[in-house]
């Protein structure tokens, strides 16, 4: 039997040998196979449609949406709702908000988290287990319930409505310690001891030898940290004041709270915060499905 | 006597090799503690601080605008007797429930029949994600568009065949909040699913099919004990991040019509900005603590393999 198929074969195809009944299963098996086809269409249909639906409204005036019989596509294109977020709305603001926050966690969470990681991993110290333990213990931890201490210390502090106070309470997350350590455990332990005969310092260690190997971790790590920046909205929702200082999401939301909804407008919101996201899942796809993943695999 | 010297400068010798072991033990853990520092200060500052300190604080009041009063056991007494806390508690927990069920079913349903088909494939699974891309807030704008009793893409199809639309939000709020995480969660876990289902060893079920287990018993007996491990994990993410249910609500409902879909984050931000009284969000927040908790432990113990710890 040949074992090409091994790979691309469900895991519950019934084995069997000789050309003749393979195509006789097949042959067999072909209705079934349209019925999965079918409902994996149907299934992505609903996935994609109101995407689209939304795009569509998005290039439409919103009287338009109202019109009977509804028309689903007008053309030519109405970019009124495109023109009035930036110019009416302070969408730019909101972008560069979002931008500037998500990038600086991103970044600052790289470095903090391989460094710990690395420790965790390679390195021998009192209360190693404990901490770790504990570390992940808080995974389970809801950020709602923290909200309002995280919130008052803000205050106290005077960041409230405040890059800091948009940036420094996310630090704390300490699920990528978690994925580098996984990680770095998982290289090979050799490198790093002959470095460290030779001489090295365990900070050269970590530079030259262990953080080049960890660059897929590292990947992935960038886009859990770019999600979950991008997507936030109770945090920013409630440590920032004024319009100045809030981000895609929060501002986006208050585009429904206006006094007369302005559904061209939202739709047109909602489409331009996600760009960034598609563009970078299409870059990158391969990273944002092990980053979901992440974890289902290591349990 | 030379003895005694050649013992004494050994043991002198030994002293001090001892001596600088023990100064570069202490060097190499300073170095590792200098590599956790920064992950620690901020871990215990923005994550460890908070949770420790919000039980102590439902027993004030104030803090934001007024001065910070102790209170005593008020909070929680009004917590006990608050209709709309003990509906934001259901809520939460239906919504959770609903929510849960629905996507194992429909995502694990997806995952096995994604397994199934080699061709096209990857087209199909990165359609099916791409909802998951939409952060919360935008899928819940995406999601007026769909329910809106006017334009939505629901209510132009039954008018298509000539039914009349229901008003989602208005008559059906909650289960119109639960489908929206259908909606966008479904994607995660077909695809979550489907990496276990495919790590599966094919070797079990060729086995299992020549022994003449059919496609059922296959699943009941291989497929799910097999898949365990990401079932659990699919299960407490899924609880976690769905017990603080917060985006959909605030944007879609704002926890009404009434307090329909009132959930406890929702309450707790709603505590705080709108009826001023943080204390008793904090109160709030440590119920929601606590719950969280108490069920994704509870879903340990029932859930860890069993057969593992038999065989050690």
């Amino acid at each position: 039997m040949a074992r090409s198929g091994l790979l691309t074969r469900a895991p519950d195809a019934p084995a069997g040998g000789g050309r003749v009944a393979r195509r006789d299963r097949r042959r067999a098996r072909w209705p079934a196979l349209a019925l999965v086809y079918a409902v994996l269409t149907v299934s992505c249909l609903a996935a994609v449609i109101p995407f689209m639906y939304v795009v569509a409204a998005a290039f439409k005036d919103s009287a338009a949406l109202f019109s009977y019989p509804p028309e689903l596509v007008t053309w030519p294109p109405y970019l009124g709702n495109f023109t009035a977020l930036v110019t009416e709305h302070p969408f730019g603001r909101w972008l560069l908000n979002t931008v500037v926050v998500t990038l600086t966690i991103t970044v600052a969470k790289l470095l903090i988290d391989s460094l710990a990681g690395y420790a965790f991993a390679k390195l021998d110290f009192p209360g190693r287990e404990p901490l770790f333990v504990a570390l992940i213990a808080t995974l389970m931890v809801p950020f709602a319930a923290i909200m309002m201490p995280l919130l008052q210390m803000m205050q106290g502090a005077g960041l409230v409505d405040t890059y800091w106070a948009l940036i420094l309470p996310p630090l704390a997350n300490p699920i990528g310690i978690f994925l580098m350590r996984q990680f770095i455990e998982g290289l090979p332990g050799d490198l790093d001891n002959a470095a460290r005969m030779d001489g090295c310092s365990e900070l050269a260690i970590f530079r030259h030898v262990v953080l080049p190997l960890t660059k897929p971790a590292l990947t992935v790590l960038a886009v859990l940290h770019l999600l979950n920046q991008w997507n936030s909205f109770l945090w920013p929702l409630v440590v920032t004041r004024s319009q100045d200082m809030q981000v895609l999401t929060v501002g986006i939301a208050s585009l429904k709270g206006l006094l007369r909804a302005d559904w061209g407008l939202i739709a047109a919101g909602a489409l331009l915060s996600m760009v960034p996201l598609v563009v970078l899942f299409v870059l990158f796809q391969r990273y944002f499905v092990a980053a979901s993943l992440f974890g289902a695999v290591k349990e | 006597m030379t003895a005694g010297t050649d013992a004494g400068l050994r043991g002198a010798a030994a002293a001090e090799r001892r001596r600088l072991a023990r100064r570069s033990r202490w060097r190499r853990y300073r170095v590792a503690y200098a590599f956790l520092a920064p992950a620690l200060v901020l871990w215990a500052l923005f994550l460890l601080v908070p949770v420790v300190s919000v039980g102590g604080l439902t027993f004030f009041e104030g803090g934001f605008l007024q001065e910070r009063t102790f209170v005593g056991l008020r909070n929680w007494a009004g917590v006990l007797g608050d209709t709309v806390a003990r509906s934001a508690l259901t809520n939460t927990i239906a919504y959770t429930v609903a929510a849960i069920a629905l996507v194992f079913l429909v995502g694990g349903g997806l995952a096995l029949l994604l397994a199934r088909a080699a061709r096209g494939g990857a087209l199909l699974r990165t359609l099916l994600y791409l909802p998951v891309l939409a952060p919360m807030v935008v899928a819940s704008l995406i999601w007026l568009f769909v329910l809106h009793p006017d334009f939505g893409i629901v209510a132009l199809a039954l008018q298509a065949v000539g039914v009349t639309p229901v008003n989602w939000l208005g008559d059906h709020a909650l289960a119109a909040i639960v489908l929206l995480e259908v909606w966008r969660g479904t994607g995660f876990y077909a695809v979550l699913f489907l990496a276990g289902l495919l790590s599966l060893p094919k070797e079990l079920y060729q086995a299992a099919a020549l022994d003449g287990a059919g496609r059922w018993r296959r699943f009941v007996h291989l497929t799910l004990p097999l898949m365990r491990p990401t079932l659990l994990f699919a299960l407490v993410f899924g609880t976690i991040s769905n017990l603080q249910i917060f985006d959909s609500v605030y944007v879609l409902t704002g926890g009404g019509p009434g307090t329909d879909t009132a959930t406890i984050a929702w309450y707790i931000q709603q505590s705080i900005f709108t009826f001023n009284k943080p204390g008793y969000g904090a109160t709030l927040s440590f119920l929601l603590l606590v719950v969280t908790l108490v069920l994704s432990l509870a879903q340990f113990r029932l859930l860890r393999d069993r057969r593992r710890r038999r065989m050690r």
